[in-house]
């Protein structure tokens, strides 16, 4: 028996803020001092809270540590694990909370949270099949062995599931509609190839809490009809795909994956593809195709994959995240439980990745049908450096910024696509006032181009050709009537394009357009970025009200175009200036300005 | 018995070439097919190693 658990997150993020650093010191301090065999130590899944990594929670005390350092272990060891002393300077600490913050839920980062996919992680070892079964694991496969097929899929219907990774299309009829595909043999595939720049909700799933995913692909099987499967991951999430081998060779011990598994006659094989990175391939037949060998492009539809999916089979394919949700609706009980959380029309929770300008980066599931407002400040913490919050990106590339007058949007998927955003695989990347929106669109369409499979036209060309005129706009040349060119060739590409990618790419321009109109006509009309980032439309002055000389700006400036005596107003010459920002972030008097450019200027180049 | 698969004794003959039924159910509130305290508690001795708080096992 051990007498203390130290669940230390082993996730990508924390590890890449040192998690690894801080096991092995805790390793080498608990061998140092024969402790070993008396605290237990796990590489879990994520809590969450990347922010504030690398992550400890002790159990059973239920602490919580973070941003740790080697250095602190010692202390932790002689006074939290061997004197039971709370170590206060350990504890989390932020202007959300009045003192340090020793437990999980006195941390409002996760006060509003639901957590139901990520029920085990950070709380079990992912590379324990046992763990998962002490937490209820693959009791709701068992359960689907003795149900029939239908019996499944009208529970996965009855809670009202919808598809996780974008489109949000109903996982029961979807379900149904495979299982009603006339064929011998049929595919499950999970798509893992999350590619939403800043969104990390799969990883982190797959990373917590592989059988999970496992389980849900398995009942699906079942529900199905089906004995082999694929999951599709992205080559760049390489801990995942690990723990994901380690996951199915351990099921296939417990003969949970395999031939007449549990003596049910039922047979199931898992293999993983393991993508180039491809964003097209994370649309379903572009992802089938890459499985088959072929390069990653989409085909029309129908024939759709539930008819005709992999090498021409009936496949059913669902995202991470919805897998993941599978086993909590199939266990015994779990409809009832599940349909009580959501909206009407989006039942459940939501794993959103938060990004951006926001003060507490990190992942969080919350209740369908939670506000904007309640994620980005109550969960979020606001936004970095106290700034205004001015939008947020919802759904990536492929979806659209919603204004800070509609923060108290629901978040649902019938929502956010009226408000003309998608709920998408759920990266939210948040934008404070110093964003220009200009730029933001011509970046989100500048990847979507850039990862066009050139198949169709309509994004082939048309993503180029609205990238140009952004590009243009941004660099000062734009034209009056570049508005209404961009929304003419928005609605051709979106009902003409081939694919998902291509049909929703416009999104991003058609969103800022709608909710920041005038900042496209102040770039065009009067060839101003009021934000600050387009570099030929404004330049930085100082405000002699606000300098009092304290020369920071001019000893922080790269290029020497600061210049000023001590405790007298300083000037900047904007023909040296190159505009990185550098003196803005360093003022402390908030005197540098972001003004129009006063001469006559080449703006072309 | 260190893990859920290894037997708890020789009436339990769960392995993926001879498939018990009730495997799932049996590792948690097992044993099933017979009566055991020592069965049981070997299952027990398992979840008391890892379980984090009284809340950890999931019935």
């Amino acid at each position: 028996m051990y007498e203390k658990h130290l669940m230390i997150c082993g996730a990508t993020g924390c590890l890449s803020s040192g998690s690894a650093k801080v096991q092995q010191a805790l390793e080498d301090e608990l061998a140092k001092r024969g402790l070993k065999e008396k605290f237990r130590l796990v590489m879990s899944g994520c809590p969450g809270f990347c922010e504030v990594g690398p992550i400890i929670v002790i159990y059973p005390d239920e602490v919580f540590y973070c941003r740790l350092k080697p250095g602190d272990i010692p202390e932790l060891v002689e006074k939290h694990l061997l004197g039971g002393e709370v170590i206060e300077r350990l504890l989390y600490k932020g202007p959300d909370v009045d003192a340090p913050a020793r437990f999980y839920d006195t941390i409002p980062f996760y006060q509003k949270q639901k957590f139901n996919v990520l029920h085990n992680s950070g709380i079990i070892d992912p590379e324990n099949i046992d763990e998962y079964i002490m937490r209820g694991g693959y009791r709701a496969f068992s359960r689907a062995l003795k149900m029939e097929p239908m019996e499944v899929i009208n529970e996965v219907k009855k809670s009202g599931l919808r598809g996780r990774g974008g489109a949000g299309f109903p996982t029961g009829l979807k379900w149904e509609f495979t299982y009603r595909a006339a064929g011998d043999k049929k595919y499950v595939v999970c798509n893992a190839d999350e590619g939403d720049p800043g969104a990390f909700m799969d990883r982190s799933i797959l990373e917590g809490d592989p059988h999970a995913v496992l389980e849900g692909m398995l009942i699906a099987a079942r529900a199905i009809g089906s004995d082999e499967g694929y999951i599709y991951c992205r080559a760049e999430y390489p801990l995942a795909i690990k723990r994901l081998k380690t996951a199915i060779a351990q099921a296939e011990e417990y003969g949970l994956v395999g031939e007449n598994i549990l003596g049910y006659g039922v047979n199931f094989k898992f293999n993983i593809k393991e993508g180039a990175g491809a964003f097209v391939c994370g649309e379903e037949t572009a992802l089938l195709a890459s499985i088959e060998g072929k390069r990653g492009m989409p085909r029309p539809r129908p024939p759709f994959p539930a008819n005709s999916g992999l090498w021409g089979k009936p496949t059913c394919i669902n995202n991470v995240e919805t897998y993941a949700n599978i086993p909590l609706i199939v266990r015994e009980g779990g409809v009832e439980e599940y349909v009580k959380i959501g909206t009407e029309g989006s039942k459940g929770t939501k794993v959103f990745a938060l990004a951006g300008k926001i003060r507490n980066t990190g992942l969080c599931e919350v209740p369908m049908g939670i506000t904007l407002r309640e994620i980005i400040f109550d969960i979020g913490g606001g936004i970095k450096g106290g700034r205004e919050f001015k939008a947020v990106q919802a759904g990536g590339p492929s979806g659209g910024c919603i204004p800070a007058e509609q923060l108290d949007l629901p978040v649902d998927y019938d929502s956010l696509t009226q408000a003309g955003a998608i709920m998408g695989s759920g990266g939210l990347v948040v934008m404070d006032d110093r964003t220009c929106m200009v730029d933001l669109a011509r970046y989100f369409l500048s990847f979507t181009q850039k990862e066009s499979c050139g198949k169709c036209i309509p994004c082939r060309e048309g993503t180029k050709r609205m990238l140009e005129i952004l590009e243009r706009i941004t660099e000062g040349r734009g034209e009056p009537d570049d508005l209404d060119r961009l929304q003419e060739l928005a609605s051709s590409i979106k009902d003409s394009a081939l694919c998902g990618l291509g049909q929703t790419c416009p999104n991003p321009v058609l969103s800022t357009i709608r909710y920041f109109r005038h900042e496209y006509e102040e770039h065009i009309n009067e060839k101003f970025c009021r934000a600050g980032v387009c570099k030929p439309l404004f330049e930085y002055t100082i405000d002699p009200e606000l300098c009092n000389g304290c020369t920071r700006c001019a000893r922080i400036c790269p290029v020497k175009a600061i210049s000023g005596e001590r405790k007298e107003t300083h000037v900047i010459d904007p023909e040296i200036c190159t505009r990185c920002g550098s003196c803005v972030e360093r003022c402390r008097q908030e005197a540098i300005k972001v003004t129009p450019v006063r001469r006559e200027a080449d703006v072309s180049h | 018995m260190k893990r859920f698969i290894d037997p708890c004794c020789e009436k339990c003959n769960h392995s993926k070439e001879t498939p018990c039924k009730d495997f799932v159910e049996c590792c948690t509130r097992g044993p099933i097919c017979h009566e055991s305290a020592s069965c049981a508690g070997k299952r027990k001795a398992i979840i008391d190693r890892v379980a984090l708080n009284e809340h950890f096992v999931i019935v």
